[in-house]
This record gives C-alpha cells, structure tokens and sequence, in this order.
C-alpha cells in the first residue's frame, strides 16, 4: 500500500481548485455572451471587427477568461476555501446550466 | 482510384476525428481514475493531455472551417428542408463546443492530483472526464444533424429539378 493512500485527502491544490471555479464561472459566462450576442446585432458586430469573426472573438475571450481567473484564484487562493465537494457540484451545476441554456435559447428564441 | 479531397473535407474530417479522439481519450481518463493506484498515475495524466490536446486540434480545425467553409453550407441548409440544423444544432454546437474545451484545458490541471490518495480529487477526475464525454458527443451528433440538413437541402434541390 503506497503511503499517501493512509492518509486520504478531500483537499484539492490551489490551481485545482482555483481551475475548477474557474472552469465554472467561465462555461455560464459563454453562455451568457452567446445569449447577449445573439440579440444585440451592435456586439456581434464589434466582437466581428476584433478578430473577422464572431466565434472567434468569442472563443479567445473564453480562453482569456478561463486562464485569467484560473491564475487569480490560484494566486489568491479563494477557491480553497469552498469544499472540495461542493466545488465539484458547482462544476456539474454549471455545465448543465450552461449546456441546457444554450440549447434551450437556441430552440425557441 | 483518384482520390477527389479537398482541403475542406480534410479540415472537416480532422475536426471530427479529432472530437472523437478526444471523448474518447476522457473515457481513457474515467477508467483509470476509477482504478487510481500509484502505479497508473503517469498514465492517467498521459491521457488526460492527450484529451486536452485532441480538443485543443477539433477547435482548431473545427474554427476553421466554420469561417471559412461553412457560409455557402448554412445558406444550402436554411433554404432546405431542416433549417433547425443551423438554427438549433449548428449555433448550440457551436457554443457548446468552448465548454468542451474548457473542461478538456481543466482535465490535465485536475489530474495532476493524487487521486489514489484523494477521493475529492478521484470524484472531480471522474465528474470533468464523464462531462467532457457527453458535452463532446452531444456536439458530435449535432455535427451529424448538421451534414443530413445540408444533404436534404441538396436533395430537395436535385428532387425540384428533376420534376
């Protein structure tokens, strides 16, 4: 039995945890983006001019956003303080939220 | 038999063929996690990049080709038959795609940990790995969606011609 095995840990590292919100904030801020994008002809437009397309400026802000706040909760260590377990259901909620708010926005609006 | 394949089709299938490889390098992730010990932690993580950067190459390739390939196809779709494959599937598959990815960047962070020592770590392996695998055939499947309303669309045009 390998040593670390007796003591089990349901602490995550600070970039795990700082990743993981992160991941969390980042997966409801896109779909939140697409939702506004979609009905303000005027950013679609602007985020076009940033980089000649839409998806694409939407995808680098995704990315930034991600790594930003990954590396601002790891510094900071913020995200340590949610529990491990509650921070995994802070992941699924959002990503079921998110999934199902763009496909529900997409289907009837 | 000469082959007839244009950078376009390449570019496509790549996406594809990367996407998949992706789930199914995450499904790879699942099952190690479930078996974590010490001695399949170099493995786990090997997978777990090569997930990240199966996705990293589907949103390449995929990108690309939405810009630069995919316009005459929408405009095919929305005068044919199944509009909802660009009006529902196309722009939900296009969205759903980034937290995809993001959860395939979020996999090689997470499995650094030591899950075998760790059942907080193993649990979130387990929960990312899972939701990368269904986020990323949902997404495949509305590429499926995608490629019948551009072959109805051409065949309603080939079936209005014909009459």
């Amino acid at each position: 039995m390998h040593s670390a095995i007796g003591s089990e840990s349901s602490k995550l590292t600070p970039a795990t945890s700082g990743f993981v919100l992160s991941a969390a904030i980042t997966v409801l801020f896109n779909t939140a983006l697409a939702w506004v994008k979609d009905s303000s002809p005027a950013l679609n437009g602007f985020m076009k001019s940033l980089s000649g397309h839409h998806w694409t400026t939407h995808g680098l802000v995704d990315l930034v956003l991600f790594v930003g706040l990954g590396l601002i909760f790891m510094s900071t260590r913020v995200a340590q303080k949610i529990d491990a377990n509650r921070l995994i259901g802070v992941l699924i909620g959002a990503v079921t939220a998110a999934a199902l708010g763009l496909a529900l926005w997409y289907a009837f609006f | 038999m000469p082959l007839n394949i244009s950078s376009s089709d390449a570019i496509l299938l790549a996406h594809a063929a990367f996407g998949v490889t992706g789930c199914m390098a995450a499904l790879w992730v699942f099952v190690e996690a479930l078996n974590a010990r010490p001695g399949n932690a170099d493995r786990l993580q090997l997978a777990a990049l090569v997930a990240a950067v199966c996705m990293a190459a589907a949103w390449i390739c995929g990108g690309y080709w939405y810009v630069h390939f995919y316009p005459p196809e929408k405009a095919l779709i929305l005068k044919g038959p199944w509009p909802f494959a660009h009006n529902l599937f196309m722009e939900t598959k296009e969205h759903l795609f980034f937290i995809t990815g993001i959860l395939a960047f979020l996999l090689p962070i997470a499995a650094r940990e030591k899950l075998y020592a760790s059942p907080a770590a193993r649990k979130l392996v387990l929960s990312i790995a899972a939701l990368i695998a269904i986020t990323g055939l949902a997404v495949e499947g509305a590429g499926a969606v995608i490629n019948h309303g551009v072959k109805l669309a051409l065949l309603h045009d080939v079936s209005k011609g014909a009459r």
